[in-house]
């Protein structure tokens, strides 16, 4: 846990946020569209009804008014005044004649001018194209002084002698109250378009006039009916039943979306914040329970790794994991020590051994016995017997000696221990005869050398030593499976239990020569405690030590 | 240590995006306070700019107090009115100027006392106001000359009738005509009162320009009350067969005398953007918005004959709708 992987972490974090609230942004705002989009449509669906009505309700003032002017009993000019104070909205009713001069016109506002220089609530021209009637786009009335009121007009056919056509001039104020208040979302609106592509009624009519405002009306022309997203804008379009008005719904999808922005980008953020709160935590806490005691850790295996022999370990605390390895560490160390211990120990021993193999090499009172032995012979003038004994004595010492190596080939043990037989069969007067039983191909294998001969020597003192009649020794040396098996068997007094066990377990006392425990120690310590020496004895009867060790082609194996 | 400096780190993250959260949670509620100060009170076209402001104050949700002096020579009232503006805490002030340099310490004090200033329809002289919006008047000038002399007569004699000396669009509008007129060889006279900028004063103001000079044509008043003068003076002297008038703005008895034959041409002003832009530049400018105010904010002028007075066009130009 260091500044890098944290910062990799946050950046992540943060990645992950982004890249999900993209996602999201990306299905909310088509939902949000799409849910826009129906609410456009409904409030659209909603105007197109109300504004229908109104229209309804004018056709049937105008299936009123046509009819009573149709009737000659109506007093036109008490009608009208009742009409026209009823309906507000209706700004004039004017009549024309077949060639679309005005005849009659009732209105609030007064008289019409005289002379009639132009008159804007009646088109000939659109009359010859719609014979059933017709509804003009807004503009002004001119047929009054000083008054200029925008309306819409609503012209009909009409049946009386001399009026053809009837003319309302109606104006917006009860249209506007049905769009005005119209909301769609936040700044949606509504306005009224007719099928030539003229602003019947805009909210912002003036603002339009004024060049201050525009609607796409070529788009807006080019659409179905229905809802169309455009460039972040929603149109809803619903045509008006038998009329060639349609109600257009305009709402925007930037404002939906980037409040909904901000709202979502506030909440990721505080989202965010929690996360990194939770991680300071978390970090905390792992870095008390985990990192802290496995960094305490690493130092103390430091400290073991340079102070192996010195060290004492202290368990260091934290999560269960952590103790248990720490716990693990700890028998580990304890158990490295003793191992050191022991190997320090073996080294030791295995010195010590050596150099008393080492000592026995030239062991003095042999030495002076043997040469005592040759002096007396040499009175005697046994000269070929001399020349015998001096010959086995250097034999005997070359062989000890092997150039300082441990391991020598069986071959030149047998020599060893024949020629110390010899000698001591020359000191003993041959009390004892002695025989080799030696398999050929156990000869190139190699042993410990000075492993016959303390048993030998043994045999001698132990077995054959004081006997009246003849002693005999026999050496067997055979293969067994993998391994060499050396026996030393003779016909002498035997040995007690307690003898055989100080034998095997005590270094000798007289500290001359080398000791069977010497062997056996030699030969675990060099090939394993599978290895080594085993004595059966029986008292009167004899003893028969056996050697097992393996077989051993090349020194190098086992002597470093 | 280590885990000190992640902490740290964390820390550090933290905060950053908790004031992060804080600065968009900060909305801005309070409503701005703006003053609308115009020349005068009660003609057509400030009727016409009060309605565009008040369309637009609605759509910014701004606090609009409208005022003005009741004549427009009375630049000393205006000058008191910035200095209530300022004192009420406006933030901005919509600015009408009457006179170009009469004017400009009382708006250099609002300025330097931090209210954002607009300039609309009439300049003042000042380098601290941020917007200037209106009518090109020197354009509008050079639209009234050609209108003068679009006609078939060899002799044209013009008298024009403008307001005070010290108002800087009317300066302006004459400085376009005169361009126009003198570049004109058919053009024999061209002659000037200043008025108050009032009906009668124009009134007065037509009588002495034929008295001195009876070969003029053509009469050109160069605002509103002032092209309705103008005519009411034309028509009253039964002169309307002799004398073209060619007028500024909308006014409807400007228009009826159009009808009547009496106007020959009106430059139709957009007062309704005046209004409208002001209050929506107002806006833009307290929102931190900066704009070159050499640069005038063009609002459409458009040439209004007897012949196309009612095309869908000049129907939109002439009356205000609803």
């Amino acid at each position: 846990m260091n500044t890098v992987l944290l910062l990799a972490l946050i950046s992540t974090v943060i990645l992950v946020l982004v890249s999900v609230s993209v996602l999201f942004m990306r299905s909310y705002k088509n939902s949000l569209i799409s849910n826009a989009s129906t609410n456009s449509q409904r409030t659209i669906s909603q105007v197109s009804n109300t504004v229908n009505e109104y229209l309804d309700s004018i056709d049937i003032d105008m299936e009123t008014l046509c009819a009573s002017l149709e009737d000659p009993s109506i007093d036109r000019e008490e009608f009208f005044n009742v009409f026209l104070n009823i309906r507000p909205d209706v700004v004039a009713v004017s009549t024309y004649d077949a060639s679309g001069n005005l005849v009659n016109c009732y209105s609030l506002l007064g008289d019409v001018r005289v002379p009639l220089d132009e008159n804007t609530s009646f088109d000939s021209a659109k009359m010859d194209m719609y014979t059933d009637g017709y509804i003009s786009a807004p503009h002004v009335v001119s047929l009054f002084e000083g008054e200029y009121p925008w309306v819409i007009t609503m012209t009909s056919p009409l049946n009386v002698e001399g009026e053809c056509w009837i003319a309302l001039d109606i104006s917006c104020t009860n249209i506007s109250s049905y769009i005005n208040d119209v909301g769609i979302g936040q700044r949606g609106y509504c306005f009224l378009l007719d099928s030539d592509g003229n602003i019947v009624y805009h909210p912002q009519q003036q603002l339009i006039y004024s060049d201050l405002k525009s609607e796409n009306i070529e788009l807006i022309a080019s659409l179905h009916d229905g809802t169309h997203v455009e460039e972040n804008v929603i149109y809803s379009i619903e045509t008006l039943n038998g009329s060639h008005w349609r109600v257009v719904g305009v709402s925007f999808v930037q404002e939906l979306i980037t409040d909904s922005l901000w709202e979502l980008g506030r909440i990721i953020i505080f989202v965010g914040l929690l996360i990194l709160i939770v991680m300071a935590v978390i970090s905390f806490i792992l870095s008390k329970v985990v990192s802290r005691p496995i960094r305490t850790f690493a130092e103390e295996m430091e400290q073991f790794e340079q102070n192996t022999a010195d060290f004492t370990y202290e368990p260091v605390g934290g999560v269960r994991e952590v103790r248990i390895l720490s716990e693990s560490f700890g028998h580990m160390v304890k158990k490295l020590q003793d191992l050191m211990g022991t190997i320090k120990d073996e080294q030791q021993n295995l010195r010590k051994t050596e150099l008393r193999a080492l000592q026995a090499q030239i062991n003095p009172h042999f030495l002076y016995n043997t040469l005592d032995s040759i002096s007396w012979m040499t009175e005697r003038g046994k000269k070929d017997e001399v020349v015998e004994m001096v010959n086995a004595l250097a034999t005997l010492f070359r062989i000890s000696i092997s150039k300082g190596h441990e391991l020598i080939p069986i071959r030149n043990e047998i020599q060893h221990a024949e020629s110390y037989l010899q000698i001591q069969s020359y000191r003993y007067k041959n009390q004892f005869s002695y025989e080799f039983n030696v398999e050929e191909d156990c000869l190139d294998y190699l042993c410990n050398k000075i492993t016959l001969q303390p048993i030998i020597e043994n045999a001698i003192y132990h077995g054959i030593n004081g006997l009246v009649d003849g002693g005999r020794i026999t050496i067997t040396v055979k293969s067994q499976d993998d391994n060499i098996v050396m026996t030393v068997e003779d016909n002498g007094n035997g040995m007690t239990d307690e003898q055989i066990e100080t034998i095997m377990n005590k270094d000798r006392s007289d500290k001359t020569g080398i000791g069977i425990k010497n062997v056996n120690d030699r030969l675990k310590i060099y090939f394993g405690n599978e290895y080594g020496i085993t004595i059966h004895s029986e008292l009167d009867e004899g003893t028969k030590v056996i050697i097992l060790m393996p077989k051993v082609k090349e020194a190098s194996e086992y002597e470093k | 240590m280590r885990s000190k400096k992640i902490l740290g780190v964390l820390l550090i993250t933290a905060s950053i995006l908790l004031s992060s959260c804080s600065y968009l949670g900060v909305q801005n509620e309070s409503k701005y306070n703006v003053w609308f100060i115009a020349k005068s009170q009660g003609s057509e076209f400030w009727n016409s700019a009060f309605a565009g402001a008040n369309a637009a104050k609605t759509e910014y949700n701004i606090d609009l107090h409208i005022t003005g002096p009741e004549t427009e020579e009375q630049y000393d009232r205006q000058n008191n009115m910035i200095d209530q503006a300022v004192r009420d805490g406006a933030d901005a002030i919509i600015f009408s100027a009457i006179s170009y340099s009469e004017n400009a310490a009382a708006i250099d004090a609002a300025a330097d006392a931090g209210v954002k200033i607009i300039v609309i329809d009439s300049d003042v002289d000042s380098d601290k106001v941020d917007v200037r919006i209106g009518t090109d008047n020197v354009q509008a000038g050079r639209m009234t000359g050609n209108a003068v002399l679009d006609t078939d007569d060899d002799e044209i004699c013009v008298g024009i009738v403008n307001f005070a000396l010290g108002t800087r669009n009317g300066q302006e509008r004459e400085e376009g005509l005169r361009e126009v007129l003198e570049a004109d060889p058919r053009v024999t006279g061209i002659y000037k009162v200043n008025v108050e900028a009032t009906p009668e004063a124009a009134g007065i103001g037509v009588q002495l320009l034929l008295n001195d000079h009876p070969e003029i044509d053509v009469l050109v008043g160069l605002n509103e009350m002032l092209a309705v003068g103008t005519a009411r003076a034309v028509d009253n002297m039964n002169l309307s067969d002799s004398i073209r008038v060619v007028g500024f703005d909308t006014n409807v008895e400007c228009v009826e005398f159009m009808r009547h034959g009496v106007v020959s041409a009106l430059i139709a002003q957009n007062p309704y953007a005046m209004g409208y832009l002001g209050v929506e530049y107002a806006w833009k400018v307290l929102q931190g918005e900066h704009f070159d105010n050499d640069v005038w904010i063009d609002t459409s002028t458009t040439i209004i004959t007897r012949k196309n007075m009612f095309s869908q066009e000049s129907q939109q130009a002439l009356f205000s709708f609803g």
